[in-house]
């Protein structure tokens, strides 16, 4: 079969040698690519690797609650069922309007138009048609298997109380993060730090190990220095005195003056934070004026003036200013007294009369300097550092800026821009012995488990003397008792009261002339020894006699100061009654009456009382008796608060085991309620 | 002629090395399958084994000239078989390779790497020349061409290609003039941009990811990627059995199969990726020698083309794996699971054995 041997194939060897050698060479080839991949690059193609197999994912960290003062819910997270639609798929909006009116058990044409208006906004296929599903709608909308609807569970935030200062509170946005109020202030504080979490994904990205590189942190509870009672007693009163004066708008902010903790700050108009805008609405009353807007603040500027005064000059109370007989001449400006011109008064009766002239004359006496130092000594032409955003500086120009007038205006609160949180500060310098103090609004905070942080607000700067501050505090008693005295509708009954007026043209800027509308303010503290509380009431927009500041605002601080005495539980310190008070100021008019009728009206219970009896039977609301809460869930016991007003304790979690007053026994104002939970 | 084929005649140092790689075979089947849909491969493969083994025990006792002498009725009968496995043969995936009998299937093209070793041994052993000259290498390319052509056709372009080194291999031991090597050489460069056009557009888009893998990262250049991240991920030392996660969290296609040495060197590391490579170089050399040692022509033609046939299957895997390659498809030897590949591989090594066991007859 061998027609040649093994010899031939010899020749062939040279051939097979280089086959060999260039299988040689692609072989260390490959072996030197193995080196590349495995040795050289190997961090790169773990990291490859690492990069297509772990993605990593964030981990919500639940939002911190806002309490008042007392621990009464603000506002919480919750978690439910939202139905989300996304109305760019929806062909026939009345057909889907229809049929989800129907489960959710909404009006239908009302939808229908949301839907229709919801194309125009800027998420046009995201519309919560209802963010508290109960479980059973949640399950008849699932069956109903629409392509466009969609069930999410999730946290929401929820604020129990609606209104209730809405303007502290504000609100969150659809990705939960704060677009006003404390929320937006404090929101990184409030939101936590979320988590991170390593998952193993595969080529179809489906996950498969988790593992928590980073625990999240949960926001902190926020406790409010203010006091859901007297908020809600100042929202009534600025609501009042706005609509009763015709306003535009008004504010009210009740500070104590020794610690600068916002009691109370409220404005009308005011929001619902649990209801969001519907589409296309442009949402209406979510200005914080007390915080943002600056005004002039008119006569109630006073005080700075005479202050200044005393701290500067030698006038007493008792020394005589010329008052020009309503008149005084300033180069070519003439200014008159806005009622009744005075041939003279004591600086006293400058105050209680609120005489311009006489303002103005004091003002001359301190001088520019003296002026512009108290005005900033006092706080104004600064923010107030208040944990609300979008704060207002107001407008204090420097003296090399002043006109020859300047120095008129300001002795009487013109020409200078000032927030009511700005007087309410002023104010509380008089209040407290004379010394500035920041206002601030959150009293601590709490990570949940962990010590309660409580700010330090800077230390307080002396402005006054102590000697002043008697004299004013004295000066500004008159106001509101002497016969005549600007301020009477602001008398507390029982309470030494102290206060100012301030009644000030609006400036038109389109038109650049004083319109005849007011700002028509109340600055006052009381008790007059040892003051509890400090309010500033501002009601804008008013006109006529009937809009200055004694009658449109008095009265409101009048009623919050009442208020405030009895949750304080401030002893009487003033031995009048109606009968005798009445006939010692002169011009007693209706609305004198209608002040003092005020003092008897139980403040904050009238409306809810009948809700109460309708909605929720087997509560027995009676008064001021303790209601029955055991049974109920904790969401339950603070959604009835909420309505009632009531202040309660939450301790625990699950249902209502105990309460104490127990349920019936008598329930004083701003008595707390204790209710324990224990899970069952 | 029964008297001196002895038991321990046979090549005991290949067995060794080859069972050593079916092991390292059978552990990555076991490891890349392991919690897939195709766990149990680990098993069946050892069956694959074993059957392979007798198969190459069976054969080595065979005569070679007895099957070479019939190898063109083989030859004719192996084409009938790629006729009829294109007429009622499986298809998987767009290819239709495989034939059913009984309960098994067989991919018959992997045998006819057998029959074109045989027959290119046949035809140097008659050949009259002290080299190839042009008609032979016309009807070599005949010979060839018609199984390449129907492979081709199924279409496995990768099992196509490795016929090639089974013809230049038993060329170039039977010996080509210089002249003729550098004309075919010319004449393949100008054959390949024709050739290109004759591809089917997933085989074009494997040679353009090859050229460029980032071209299409998710597509065609997808395998590439995903193998060369894998071996690097590897690193010195490897993840460890059935902790390389490219091979577990999918990423890598056909990880127990084509792509077995990627896994291999994810959860082996450098280290167990030199010793395959050092057996497989064992291995080939063991063959080698064995061609060295062979009583004739024929002996050497068989062995040669065997190792030239290892030595291919070897190369264009491991280039493939690391993407120096394009992915061609084609299994790496005694490691891949699959039945016909593994016989293939046994039935050469006992056609070696075949070879072996006569090398101290003289005609």
């Amino acid at each position: 079969m061998d027609h040649l041997p093994l010899g031939p194939l010899s020749k062939s060897i040279n051939r097979l040698v280089i086959m060999a050698l260039l299988f040689a060479a692609w072989s260390a080839v490959l072996v030197a690519r193995l080196c590349q991949l495995q040795i050289v690059e190997h961090d790169k193609y773990l990291r490859m690797a690492r990069n297509q197999q772990e993605k990593r994912e964030a981990i919500a960290a639940p939002r911190g609650s806002i309490y008042d003062v007392n621990g009464f819910v603000l506002a919480m997270n919750e978690n439910s069922r939202m139905a989300v639609v996304n109305p760019a798929r929806i062909d026939d909006k009345a057909f889907a309007a229809g049929m989800l009116a129907r489960v959710l058990n909404v009006d239908a044409s009302r939808l229908r138009e949301d839907l229709e208006n919801a194309a125009q906004t800027v998420h046009p296929g995201y519309l919560v048609v209802e963010p508290r599903l109960t479980p059973e709608r949640a399950e008849e909308l699932k069956r109903l298997k629409l392509d466009w609807l969609e069930i999410r569970e999730g946290d929401i935030r929820w604020y129990p109380n609606k209104s209730l200062a809405a303007h502290v509170i504000g609100t969150v946005n659809r990705e939960g993060h704060g677009q006003a109020g404390i929320e937006k202030k404090l929101d990184r504080e409030l939101n936590g730090e979320p988590g991170v979490a390593r998952v193993i994904q595969d080529v179809r990205g489906h996950s498969y190990e988790q593992t928590i590189e980073k625990q999240p942190q949960p926001g902190k509870n926020l406790y409010l220095t203010i006091d859901a009672r007297l908020q809600r007693v100042a929202e009534e009163a600025v609501r009042d005195a706005v609509v009763a004066n015709h306003g535009a708008h008004g504010s009210i902010v009740a500070m104590d003056p020794y610690t600068g903790e916002i009691r109370a700050l409220a404005n009308f108009p005011t929001y619902n934070l649990d209801e969001r805008p519907r589409p296309g609405e442009k949402p209406t009353g979510i200005e914080n004026f007390a915080v943002m807007a600056p005004f002039e603040p008119g006569s109630v500027f006073k005080i700075v003036t005479l202050s200044a005064a005393l701290q500067t000059t030698q006038l007493t109370p008792t020394t005589m200013i010329d008052c020009g007989n309503g008149t005084i001449r300033i180069g070519k400006r003439v200014i008159h007294e806005s009622h009744r011109g005075f041939a003279a008064l004591t600086m006293q009766d400058v105050l209680a009369f609120s005489s311009n002239i006489g303002a103005i004359q004091i003002g001359l006496k301190v001088g520019r300097d003296g002026m512009y130092n108290y005005i900033h000594k006092f706080g104004f032409g600064q923010k107030t550092g208040i944990e609300l955003p979008a704060e207002g500086t107001g407008r204090l120009r420097p003296v090399s800026k002043w006109q020859e007038a300047s120095l008129y205006s300001l002795a009487m609160g013109h020409e200078i821009g000032v927030t009511s949180l700005q007087l309410a500060q002023a104010g509380a310098v008089i209040a407290n012995g004379g010394f500035l103090v920041k206002p601030h609004i959150v009293a601590w905070r709490q990570a949940p488990g962990k010590e309660k942080e409580i700010v330090k607000p800077p230390a307080p700067v002396q402005v006054l003397d102590p000697q002043t501050v008697i004299t004013m505090r004295q000066m500004m008693e008159r106001v509101v008792v002497v016969p005549g005295g600007t301020g009477h509708r602001a008398k507390v009954l029982g309470y030494s009261t102290a206060g100012k007026t301030g009644t000030a043209q609006i400036f038109d800027y389109d038109h650049r002339v004083y319109t005849h509308s007011y700002n028509a303010s109340f600055l006052g503290f009381l008790p007059v020894v040892n003051p509890r509380i400090v309010i500033v009431v501002t009601v804008s927009g008013t006109t006529g006699e009937a809009g200055y500041g004694g009658h449109a605002s008095a009265p409101a601080f009048q009623k919050v100061g009442d208020f405030a005495m009895r949750i304080i539980g401030v002893p009487r310190d003033h031995p009048d009654e109606v009968k005798e008070s009445l006939p010692k100021s002169a011009p007693i008019d209706n609305e004198n009456d209608l002040a003092i009728a005020g003092l008897t009206e139980p403040p904050a219970f009238e409306e809810e009382a009948e809700g109460a009896a309708g909605d929720l039977p087997e509560v027995t609301y009676a008064g001021s008796r303790a209601p029955k809460l055991t049974g109920l869930s904790v969401k339950e016991v603070v959604q009835m608060s909420a309505e009632h007003g009531w202040a309660v304790d939450v301790l625990g979690e699950g249902l209502a085991v105990a309460q104490h007053p127990e349920p019936g026994a008598p329930l004083p104002p701003g008595e707390h309620i204790r209710v324990r939970f224990r899970r069952i | 002629m029964a008297a001196f084929r002895s038991f321990r005649d046979l090549d005991w140092a290949m067995f060794i090395i080859s069972m050593a790689l079916c092991a390292l075979g059978v552990l990555q089947i076991y490891s890349a399958t392991n919690g897939t849909r195709w766990q149990g491969a680990w098993w069946r493969q050892i069956v694959y084994i074993a059957s392979g083994l007798l198969m190459a025990y069976v054969i080595a006792q065979f005569d070679y000239h007895s099957i070479m002498s019939r190898i063109y009725l083989i030859y004719a009968a192996s084409i009938v078989l790629l006729i009829t496995t294109a007429l009622i043969g499986n298809t998987v995936f767009n290819s239709t390779r495989w034939i059913k009998v009984g309960g098994l299937t067989f991919q018959t093209s992997e045998f006819v790497k057998i029959v074109l070793v045989l027959l290119m041994a046949r035809y140097m052993t008659d050949l009259k020349t002290p080299t190839v000259e042009w008609p032979d290498l016309l009807r070599l390319a005949g010979l060839a061409g018609l199984p390449f052509l129907l492979v081709i056709k199924q279409p496995d372009l990768g099992t196509a290609l490795t016929y090639l080194p089974i013809v230049i291999a038993g060329v170039l031991v039977a010996g080509l003039r210089w002249k003729y090597l550098l004309s075919i050489g010319l004449f393949a460069l100008v054959c390949l941009p024709i050739g290109y056009h004759f591809l089917k557009p997933y085989q074009k888009d494997r040679l353009a990811s090859f050229m460029d893998p980032a071209r299409d990262p998710k597509g065609a250049g997808f395998q590439v990627i995903q193998s060369k991240i894998a071996v690097g991920n590897g690193g010195v030392w490897g993840r460890g059995v059935t902790k390389g996660s490219q091979t577990h969290l999918g990423f890598l296609p056909v990880s127990h199969t084509d792509f077995i040495f990627s896994s291999f060197a994810e959860e082996h590391g450098f280290l167990g990726v030199v010793v395959a490579l050092v057996l497989y170089f064992l291995l080939i050399m063991q063959v080698v020698q064995n061609a060295q040692s062979a009583p004739d022509r024929a002996g050497v033609f068989i062995c040669m083309g065997v190792g030239a046939l290892l030595l291919f299957h070897v190369l264009v895997n491991v280039g493939m794996v690391v993407g120096r390659m394009p992915v061609t498809g084609i299994p790496l030897p005694l490691m891949s699971s699959g039945g016909s590949n593994t016989w293939s591989v046994f039935l050469m090594l006992g056609l070696v054995n075949s070879v072996r066991l006569r090398r101290f007859i003289s005609h």
